[in-house]
């Protein structure tokens, strides 16, 4: 396990909180609005009356228990394959905003211009293991169809794992037929997961037709799914941190004992988006003190099912990349990663509570990602890093910037920030360029040195009609 | 004195207490007219004026508008006759909201609608994920002046347009206020599908409210 681990709850609030789920799951019961998941679930004894579900404590135990620890998500390229669980983090861009703010605070309906831009950057930004999901909405594209085009971007132009549609049956199995020719059919993403998509429970204590349908057909073909609730405390869930994971857990669970009644050995991430409500407005705030203890407290749940784990993010309520953006975005992410979250998804762009994305917070995000890695890899003692030789061979008073060693370690101890500055005031003072005005400067070199990854010819072309085909259908 | 009560009682959002009070106002044949005007709504008042000097938190002010509801449906009926007989002033208007088709967003609309009953007006919800037609049935049945659209996903905003030519293909859209709202709606959203406002605050679709029907 890692050096670094935060933790805020002790083994017995674990405990507790995992028996009120428990009972939640048996007493109140999850209200199932998908009429295959209610037979699922019944047919595997749970007492069902309408559509709602009061789960046997023993049989969610065991069910949760047939998830995989860890598991790999296989990309187009090997390189980025990524590996989901243990110590490791993955970090994915933000997800599903309707709006872009652009550098000075001017805020517009994203469109499909943007979504190809953030798509670009996710592929070239070094920090982001997946190229993400749907980046930015669309909102230029018929609404009906956009999830289609926002799959075949992903599949065609980055080469790093993507997120699939959680539009229902339909979305997960249009996701399925676009992923299984690129890697070798339908049989072998079975073996191999290639998508991971996510799945959202309705708080308090609901899965909706929407979702749990995409549910159940990703469980079918075995794919990846981050099954996640968004309890905002104080109104769909209780004000008190502890209620409000109770109430997150039991759906989670229930989520997750969906999967495993689908299809035992389903790939599975613990997820959280929980938050709390602003008491004043009503409006979700996403990054603060209570979120991070949510998010901490999260990924040790999922550590004690023995289940990856997702959480956090470069959240913030902020409307433009200033102080609050900075400081809110580095609280969000050092809590799960120092607490061992596995998948960060919203790692970089988020702006005012999950509604925008900004091109150059999503370069910020992606340095303080960086920069909360390195924390997260901790400090490596042995004979070398303890350098006793070359301290005695400058001995005192001398200095190591010329020595082999200092040469030959740095590189891998020292990370090389792309967007901090470390001028002098004399440097700096040139151009006296805020985060904002720099980190514009990296977004624009970075798309510029985009290169197109290629896919086979013959391939696109099958994609492409497939997609026509299913865009005739839908609109029909 | 039972004025004063009731107005505390709303105040403290003690449902049980007010309906407790309206029974008695009730059985003691006090005058409902006087028991709604100079209690209850004092009591909203006196919440509105906590909440905008930041005296008060959301939960106060939803518990109270539940607790003046509560009031208002045992009253009901006596006031209506009094209305009938011209003793009582006619409210400040009557509200439809809701969130549309294929939408399950409902905390924004919960707290306009907590937020228009506690500004005096005679708010309908009819809940989440509701068509045009169930917007307008509703507009119709009680008369309303205003019928209000919440929509959350970029890909159910169209349902406010389709509220909006409803109205039309009925020869009905002049007879109401349709004002839209929630998260990735916008002015501009608005002003192209030809509603009559946005807000993007639960205080400013109140304003927009007494605008609109000033
Ligand atoms: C909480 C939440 C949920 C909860 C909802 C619980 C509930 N009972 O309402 C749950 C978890 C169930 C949920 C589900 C989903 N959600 Co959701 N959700 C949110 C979240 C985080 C907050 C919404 C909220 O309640 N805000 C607080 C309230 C007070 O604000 P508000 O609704 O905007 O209302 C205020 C104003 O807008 C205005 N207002 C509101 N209505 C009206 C009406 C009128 C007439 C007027 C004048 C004013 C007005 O006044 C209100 C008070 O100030 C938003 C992100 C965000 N920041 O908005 C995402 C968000 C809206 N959800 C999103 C998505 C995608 C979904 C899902 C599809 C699942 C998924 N894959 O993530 C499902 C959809 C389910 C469905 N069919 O509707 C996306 C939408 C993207 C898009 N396509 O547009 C968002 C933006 C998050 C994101 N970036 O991905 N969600």
């Amino acid at each position: 396990m890692s050096k670094v681990t935060l933790k805020v709850l002790t083994d017995e609030d674990i405990r507790q909180i995992h028996n009120t789920s428990l009972q939640l799951l048996q007493e109140v019961g999850i209200e199932v609005e998908y009429e295959p998941a209610v037979e699922v679930l019944k047919e595997a004894g749970m007492r069902v009356e309408g559509r709602r579900v009061f789960f046997d404590p023993a049989y969610v135990e065991k069910k949760v228990a047939e998830a995989p620890h860890d598991f790999t998500l296989y990309a187009r390229d090997p390189k980025h394959n990524v590996h989901i669980g243990g110590d490791d983090v993955a970090y994915v861009p933000g997800y599903g905003a309707p709006f872009v703010i652009d550098a000075g605070g001017n805020r517009r309906p994203s469109t499909w211009e943007d979504y190809m831009n953030l798509l670009k950057l996710a592929h070239m930004c070094e920090e982001m293991d997946l190229s993400g999901g749907m980046l930015v909405e669309p909102n230029d594209l018929d609404d009906r169809t956009r999830y289609l085009d926002a799959l075949y971007a992903h599949i065609r132009y980055s080469t790093k794992c993507l997120m699939g549609s959680s539009y229902g049956a339909d979305g997960a199995r249009d996701t399925v037929e676009l992923l299984a020719p690129v890697f070798g059919g339908k049989d072998a993403i079975k073996e191999k997961p290639v998508v991971i998509t996510l799945i959202n429970t309705i708080s308090p204590l609901k899965l909706d037709a929407r979702q749990t349908g995409a549910l159940m057909e990703y469980a079918k073909w075995k794919q990846a799914m981050v099954i996640a609730s968004l309890v905002m405390a104080g109104s769909t869930g209780p004000a008190t941190l502890a209620g409000a994971l109770a109430v997150q857990n039991a759906e989670v669970l229930a989520g997750i004992t969906l999967a495993q009644t689908v299809n035992p050995g389903t790939p599975v991430v613990y997820g959280s988006a929980s938050s709390i409500t602003d008491m004043r407005t009503g409006s979700v705030s996403i990054a603060n003190a209570e979120a991070a203890l949510l998010t901490a407290s999260t990924a040790q749940l999922a550590r004690f099912y023995g289940i990856p784990c997702r959480a956090g993010g470069g959240l913030t309520d902020s409307k433009t990349v200033d102080g609050q953006a900075g400081y809110e975005s580095a609280l969000m992410l050092m809590s799960p990663v120092t607490a061992g979250v596995n998948f960060i998804l919203h790692t970089a762009g988020i702006l005012q509570y999950w509604l925008c994305m900004s091109y150059e917070k999503f370069i910020m995000d992606a340095e303080i990602a960086g920069v909360i890695r390195r924390f997260k890899r901790s400090i490596d003692v042995n004979e070398n890093t303890l350098a006793l030789d070359v301290i005695k061979k400058v001995g005192p008073g001398g200095h190591f910037l010329t020595q082999i060693h200092t040469k030959r370690n740095h590189k891998t101890e020292m990370r090389k920030p792309v967007l901090s500055d470390r001028q002098s005031y004399e440097g700096w003072s040139k151009e006296k360029l805020t985060t904002e005005q720099q980190a514009a400067r990296v977004w624009k070199k970075m798309l510029a040195e985009y290169e197109d990854p290629g896919l086979d010819e013959a391939l696109q072309k099958h994609l492409q009609e497939y997609i026509e085909a299913r865009k005739r259908e839908i609109t029909k | 004195m039972i004025l004063e009560e009731l107005k505390e009682a709303v105040i403290e959002g003690d449902r049980e207490l007010v309906e407790e009070l309206c029974q008695k106002v009730l059985d003691e044949k006090i005058n409902p007219v006087e028991a709604v005007e100079n209690g209850l709504i004092k009591g909203i008042e006196e919440i509105g004026r906590l909440w905008t000097d930041g005296e008060m938190f959301l939960p106060d002010v939803m518990m109270g508008a539940d607790a003046l509801k509560a009031g208002l449906d045992i009253l009901g009926p006596e006031l209506s006759k009094a209305k009938a007989a011209g003793d009582a002033k006619e409210g400040k208007g009557k509200i439809v909201i809701g969130t549309v088709k294929g939408d399950i967003h409902d905390i924004g609309k919960n707290i306009v609608a907590a937020m228009m009953t506690a500004a005096g007006y005679d708010v309908y919800d009819i809940g989440f994920d509701q068509d045009a037609a169930a917007f307008t049935n509703k507009a119709e049945e009680v008369g309303a002046q205003i019928i209000a659209a919440s929509a959350l996903l970029t890909t159910t905003m169209g349902e406010q347009k389709e509220l909006v030519d409803y109205l039309k293909e009925r020869g009905l859209r002049d007879k109401y206020k349709v004002i839209i709202g929630g998260g990735p709606t916008t002015q501009g959203w608005a002003d192209e599908i030809g509603a009559d406002g946005w807000a993007e605050t639960a205080n400013d679709a109140v304003s927009l409210c007494n605008k609109l029907l000033a």
